[in-house]
């Protein structure tokens, strides 16, 4: 039984799980697949193959590739905007005739002829554009009859030309620079493939132009309705795709010097594969340049292996053939399940043993009605304060769900306004030296409302990256509760990276270490992450002697301190843990102690299920959120600490009448304020015993005399 | 509509291939799903219950019976009716029937007995022991028929037979005049209410399977006649017109049925969680923090919304002589009517033992249930 405990627990701690499902939401996993099968082909072919990988074989690979790769490339920039372009092959053909033509018989120079190379072919590509992109045309069927009209003609010129042709031989340095040539060590084609790539690859992915054809080729309707220029976008792809094939076309004449009726005869089809096996989607509006390539890899070496490998003639069609059959089922299937299985993997759970709680039958944690009598404030008015606090003056601040700061006005708090409207979901709040209030947003990050004009300004929505995460944790999803250090910078708590607000009930789930604490310096306006890993933190407080601040690990059932200055600078200590609850915000008591929220306490049953990830991760698969084992929320219990951790006092609202999932308290002259995020009220209960002149915003910025000292 | 798979019924035992199963506690499909069945139809939920006034305070009630005339009720060992406590017996009760002036009583530790007009115990041997009743009938030729719900659990026991998910129960004929005793069906799961029909066949509810069971006489023909139900069917009440009046002591819930799917969890819950917070329905619930809480459940802006997802609730469902519901009172979620363990029809007035309040609810009928 040990062993297998301890197998149990070296697997959640060395095996995180979480990664797969992060690595499957990153929108890049689509290359997984493609990428895979480029290995594998390469790694098969190159040991079928004597010599595979010597520099000449790689060399003669590199020019051929960089013709081919050009036409998979135009046939990519068709097939994203949701066409296909079938007279690739017979363009290629054409291309490669006229300019052999223009140079043996024409006696053009070669950048002229190369030039009227690439419009005559880029003229092919517009009547395709005109009659699919305009004319609304089938682009299979057009392309279809365009590559049959081509063929005619390139084979009508051969009959013309082809003696006349084969009489001369055209040569002069450029031409045989980009037929046999290197620059440096790369192949002439390779180089312009890289070119034409790079330059592709920024449109695609960085422009506005390409951003728009991706656009239609994933639904053509909605960009029209939108207000793009479909038809001529449409038109120009088609353009693109004849003028990229026109220059593969230039490379081969310069390669093999010859045209023959056999050039380019099949291409389509072969390039087709490639695009398709490269991972972009057949429908339109998903791929990359990148997937073109290494599409084109694949395809090359599978053809080429085939050829040497001298199997039967038809065996390098039938491979071809398979493997377009394989590239559309993968392109199906990953398209429908991708999001499936996201959803599944996603989520989770690891393996968390919960210390013995301490006792709720006796000692300070013993069951009361303290909270049975509160005060209550805004009922039906106020929507989730997640947080309460007051001012100097007594006005009384709280969050709601509708994205508002309210403000009740004293002493008898009936009348409320709308102090500020900031959107998204305020959470914890603080005042600063200055009496700014400071807001966390779920959601949004950090804001600040101004003393003196209300004024709404962000503070920070982002803090650095963390080196090995692989979601971008870098944006702040859900900035829970702050306080302020006595030199002015901010510390908030994250509660956690990988879900948004919402689904914090999934993060409760999981009880991994997803959340941070995060530090914000007003003088450098830069934002660092200072502990990570930790388990939902919450309820940020800064020490009486503003020499650490605390801070609750809710899902840990545990309160911590971290150091900000004196020997243990830096480091994170266990103030009080066995909580019987899960601790939200922590706030200063007027007598030197804290008060910390409980929002809701353990049941064993959930206790024994977060020791069985593989239990919790099924429940979550196989059950709404609604159903699942939650902590039980459904009690109202705030109590006392102090700052050794000692448990001072409770108090209950046992039945849960008024106040459910407790999220904040704040003391303010004698009374305790109460909010829920669940709730739709505020409480205040009138304490014994404490200071009837302490205000919190004085505690931290009075003069440290009189009361306060 | 009726579903057999790997469920065994009157000692047939339907079985669906190891393959399919395997694939579906993978997927979680099939009888691996965690669905339940809605409650619709005559089953639509109201609030019928819970506004009735305050009944009669009985802690530990159990099953009603009309002797004498009157409603008599079983609380914890005590024999009560209107006006006041009859008999005190030295066990607790699980089951009453009445016999024509004789009481038919279960108890825990002394089984089957027969009671006299005065509560006098009847001296009566049984051929072999009578256990773990958890529901009596008496047929027209005075034979008793009986339930035990399980071979290894009492009656106060039943969440435990639940979450092991036994099938020992047993449906039996006991003759009280010669102490003859018959066992007509076994591997039963958790029989817990009986009645026979106008033509003399036998109904029994099954309650983990949430079905109630039709058979002859003699235990033969047993086939299933009401199913998907959506809560643990317990004590059958037939009443002179011939329909009937079902119990429906807890619901079933997602939550639930997805912890009797995993083994594991289970066994290790039953061991080292104290029953009253286990995973599992209950007469009540929502009275600790430590009971266990599923997401719809929290209160949110101050309601406990009355569909949220519950371990408790109450339902009393009037079936036709066909068995087709008919109509049905509800308590419903964060109700305080919960667990009604037993319903019985005296003139106009429904009388409910509800146990999750510790009350004898009373209720005036009005007639709805012929127009249906």
């Amino acid at each position: 039984m040990s062993l297998a405990s301890s197998i149990k627990k070296a697997r959640y701690r060395w095996l995180p799980d979480h990664v797969f499902g992060e690595l499957l939401s990153k929108s890049w996993i689509d290359n997984a697949i493609p990428f895979t099968i480029m290995i594998i082909v390469v790694g098969v072919v190159g040991s079928l193959l004597p010599n595979f990988f010597t520099g000449s074989n790689i060399g003669i690979l590199a020019r051929q590739y960089g013709e081919l790769a050009l036409v998979v490339l135009a046939m990519t920039t068709v097939i994203l905007v949701g066409g296909i372009d079938l007279s690739v092959g017979s363009n290629f053909a054409l291309g490669n005739f006229l300019m052999l033509y223009f140079l043996n018989l024409a006696d053009l120079p070669v950048g002229l002829a190369a030039g009227l190379v690439v419009l005559i072919c880029g003229s092919v590509g517009l009547v395709n554009g005109v009659l699919i992109g305009y004319l609304r045309l089938r682009a299979f069927l057009t392309t279809l009859v365009t590559l049959i009209i081509v063929r005619a003609i390139v084979d009508l010129l051969l009959l013309e030309y082809a003696q006349d042709m084969s009489m001369s031989f055209y040569s002069s340095p450029l031409w045989d620079l980009m037929g046999l040539g290197n620059v440096s060590i790369f192949p002439f084609s390779f180089v312009i493939l890289v070119i034409v790539a790079v330059i592709a690859h920024v449109i695609f992915s960085r422009s506005g132009p390409g951003w728009r054809l991706l656009a239609i080729g994933g639904s053509r309707r909605s960009a029209y309705n939108m207000g793009l220029p479909v038809k001529r976008i449409v038109c120009l792809a088609y353009v693109v795709s004849g003028m990229l094939v026109g220059m593969a076309g230039i490379l081969y004449a310069a390669r093999l010097s010859g045209a023959g009726t056999d050039t380019g005869l099949g291409l389509e089809v072969l390039v087709l594969t490639a695009a398709i096996l490269g991972g972009n989607s057949l429908g339109g509006g998903r791929g990359s340049v990148t997937k073109a390539m290494m599409g084109a890899v694949t395809v090359l070496v599978l053809t080429n292996g085939v050829l040497r490998l001298g199997l039967n003639s038809g065996s390098g069609p039938m491979v071809l053939g398979l493997a377009l059959l394989f590239a559309v089922f993968v392109d199906v299937r990953w398209m429908k399940n991708r999001h499936k299985l996201l959803n599944t993997v996603y989520v989770s759970p690891t393996l968390m043993e919960m210390p013995e709680p301490r006792t709720t039958d006796e000692g300070p944690f013993k069951v009361n009605d303290r909270l049975s009598k509160v005060d209550v404030i805004g009922l039906g008015d106020v929507e989730s304060p997640e947080d309460v606090i007051l001012d100097d003056e007594d006005y009384l601040y709280c969050g709601n769900r509708h994205g508002d700061i309210v403000r009740f006005t004293p002493p008898e708090y009936k009348t409320y306004e709308i102090y500020a409207h900031i959107g998204g979901a305020p959470l914890g709040m603080s005042f600063d030296k200055d009496g700014n209030l400071l807001v966390c947003v779920g959601g949004m990050g950090l804001y600040m409302v101004a003393k003196k004009d209300r004024a709404v300004t962000l503070v920070t929505d982002e803090t650095n990256r963390s080196f090995f995460s692989i979601i971008d944790d870098s944006r702040l999803r859900l900035a829970d509760d702050l306080d302020v250090a006595p030199d002015g910078k901010i510390y908030f708590s994250e509660a956690t990276v990988r879900y948004e607000m919402h689904d914090w009930p999934v993060d409760a789930l999981e009880s991994r270490g997803n959340g941070r604490i995060v530090c914000y310096d007003p003088k450098t306006k830069k934002t660092r992450t200072v502990v990570r890993n930790l388990v939902f933190p919450n309820g940020v407080c800064t020490s009486h002697d503003g020499k650490s601040i605390l801070f609750a690990e809710s899902w840990g059932c545990r309160i911590n301190r971290y150091w900000l200055e004196g020997p243990k600078k830096g480091t994170v200590e266990v103030l009080a843990d066995k909580l019987p609850g899960y601790p939200d915000n922590i706030n200063r008591a007027s007598d030197g102690t804290y008060w910390v929220a409980i929002m809701g306490m353990r049941s064993p049953a959930l206790d024994l299920a977060l020791r069985m990830p593989d239990f919790r991760r099924r429940m979550a698969r196989r059950m709404a959120a609604d159903q699942w084992l939650f902590p039980n929320l459904n009690i109202g219990c705030v109590a006392r600490f102090d700052d050794d951790g000692e448990i001072i006092e409770s108090l209950w609202d046992r039945k849960a009448a008024n106040h459910p999932m407790i999220t904040s308290m704040r003391e303010h002259k004698g009374w305790l304020y109460l909010g829920g995020i669940t709730n739709n009220r505020i409480g205040r209960i009138r304490l014994e015993g404490q200071n009837n002149r302490w205000t919190g915003w004085s505690s931290y910025w009075g003069k440290k005399s009189g009361e306060n000292a | 509509m009726v579903k057999l798979l790997g469920q065994e019924i009157g000692g047939k035992r339907v079985k669906h291939s190891m393959i399919s199963r395997i694939f579906d506690n993978l997927l979680g499909r099939g009888s691996a799903a965690v669905t339940v069945p809605p409650m619709d139809g005559a089953l639509k939920p109201n609030n019928q219950l819970e506004n009735l006034q305050p009944g009669i305070p009985a802690a530990q009630v159990d099953d009603i019976v009309e002797w004498k005339g009157e409603p008599l009720w079983s609380d914890g060992a005590t024999l009560v009716s209107r006006s006041g406590v009859q008999a005190e017996l030295p066990s607790v009760i699980t089951a009453l029937a009445a016999l024509d002036d004789t009481l038919v009583v279960a108890t825990l530790d002394d089984g089957l007995i027969l009671l006299g007009g005065d509560y006098q115990r009847a001296e009566i041997a049984w051929a072999t022991p009578i256990t773990n009743v958890t529901a009596i009938s008496v047929d027209q030729s005075g034979v008793i028929l009986f339930c035990t719900g399980s071979q290894t659990n009492a009656p106060n026991e039943w969440r435990r037979d639940l979450m092991e998910t036994n099938q020992s129960g047993m449906i039996g004929r006991a003759n009280p005049k010669t102490g003859e005793v018959r066992i007509l069906a076994k591997n039963l799961r958790y029989p817990s209410g009986i009645a026979t029909t106008a033509s003399g066949s036998i109904v029994y509810s099954e309650a983990w399977a949430s079905h109630i069971v039709e058979m002859s006489a003699d235990g033969s023909n047993a086939q299933i006649i009401f199913d998907e139900i959506p809560g643990y069917p317990g004590r059958l009440c037939r009443q002179e017109n011939g329909t009937f009046w079902l119990s429906v002591f807890a619901p079933r819930n997602p939550l639930i049925e997805f912890v009797l799917r995993e083994p594991a969890y289970r066994k290790a819950m039953l061991q080292e969680v104290a029953p009253e917070f286990w995973i599992a329905p209950h007469f009540y619930s929502g009275r600790y923090f430590n009971e266990p809480m599923q997401g719809g459940a929290l209160k949110q802006m101050g309601i406990l919304k009355p569909w949220a997802p519950t371990r408790s609730y109450g339902l009393v469902i009037e079936l036709s002589s066909t068995f087709i519901p008919l109509r049905s009172f509800h308590s419903r979620t964060g109700g305080s009517r919960h667990g009604i363990t037993s319903a019985l029809q005296s003139g106009n007035t429904l009388w409910m033992a509800c146990r999750g309040n510790g009350e004898i609810l009373e209720m005036q009928l009005v007639e709805k249930g012929k127009a249906l």
